[in-house]
């Protein structure tokens, strides 16, 4: 995203409020954030053609090589070397999920929000314990979050 | 798998997620745990290849689309995907009016709180599952 905003207000496409709006509006939107912010910016620039280029440009390419990864993944993961090899791998792809919880939790981590964003994450850890499902624990989350009030951050600090 | 039910399953995962892995526990709920579609093996698989490539995190459901049903699954993930991403043209028109509510703010803030929570849940499983998998290459 930095280096789309650095590449975009060089060539004099957006500006730095323009960033931060569309930085906002991705935050907003359900999914890969960064998806989002293409396609608005894609939007903004040319409408819906701009936004369709730029979905598929930011897209498309990542998916194909995670497609021929996979399939190659699935045809050799039967010799033994390759066993340990996605063993540790799976480890480190562990750490790299946690390292992105920890990473989502960090800007709701500051003093002024910290009670508040305890008290969301207390209440979403006890319904995950009582098995709710993933989507009810999000729903009453932004339920709850509306009625404590408050943000954590502004959302054009985000990412 | 049917391709369109991967569709409307990860459509369901990601639409509900606020992060490029915020839909990692709901689609191991539903391709791991109720329809076995994809082991939990498989599952960290898809997020090792996915975090291994260039581009979205979120990428990784296209792995996960291609494991449970091949080229068409991998056709239906990137749909998935890529189809909450244009919610944000509508939001765009949107922003000026929506965005300075408190309580939208205050509603997304404590979404990506919960789906932090979820993907240390998921974290938390996962390692379990990867140290099954290294005891087991090893022995």
């Amino acid at each position: 995203m930095e280096l789309l905003r650095r590449t975009f207000i060089a060539n004099g496409c957006i500006d730095e409020a323009a960033h931060a709006g569309l930085v906002a509006v991705s935050r907003l939107t359900p999914g890969t954030n960064i998806l989002a912010y293409c396609v608005a910016l894609g939007w903004a620039l040319h409408r819906w053609a701009g936004a369709l280029v730029a979905v598929v440009a930011a897209s498309l390419p990542a998916s194909l090589v995670v497609c021929v990864l996979a399939g190659a993944l699935v045809r050799v993961q039967d010799y033994p070397i390759v066993r340990i090899l996605l063993a540790i791998g799976v480890l480190v792809a562990t750490v790299l999920v946690l390292a992105s919880a920890g990473s989502l939790l960090r800007p709701y981590a500051r003093r002024h929000a910290l009670i508040r964003s305890t008290i969301i994450a207390v209440v979403a850890a006890v319904m995950f314990l009582a098995d709710v499902t993933p989507v009810r624990i999000l729903l009453l989350s932004a339920a709850l979050g509306a009625i404590i009030g408050g943000s954590a951050q502004p959302l054009d600090t985000a990412e | 798998m049917n391709a369109f039910v991967v569709y409307v399953l990860l459509l369901k995962a990601i639409g509900s997620s606020f992060a490029g892995m915020g839909s990692l526990p709901q689609i191991q709920q539903d391709f791991v745990e109720t329809r076995r579609a994809i082991t939990a093996e498989q599952l960290s698989q898809a997020v090792l290849v996915g975090r291994s490539t260039p581009g979205p995190i979120g990428a990784y459901v296209v792995a996960v689309g291609y494991l449970a049903a091949g080229w068409p699954g991998a056709i239906a993930a990137w749909l998935a995907m890529v189809t909450p991403a244009l919610a944000a043209i509508p939001l765009f028109v949107l922003m000026q009016r929506w965005l300075h509510l408190p309580r939208v703010r205050a509603a997304v803030d404590a979404v990506v709180i919960a789906s932090a929570i979820l993907l240390l849940a998921s974290g938390v499983r996962m390692a379990a599952d990867a140290w099954q998998q290294l005891s087991a290459a090893f022995l």
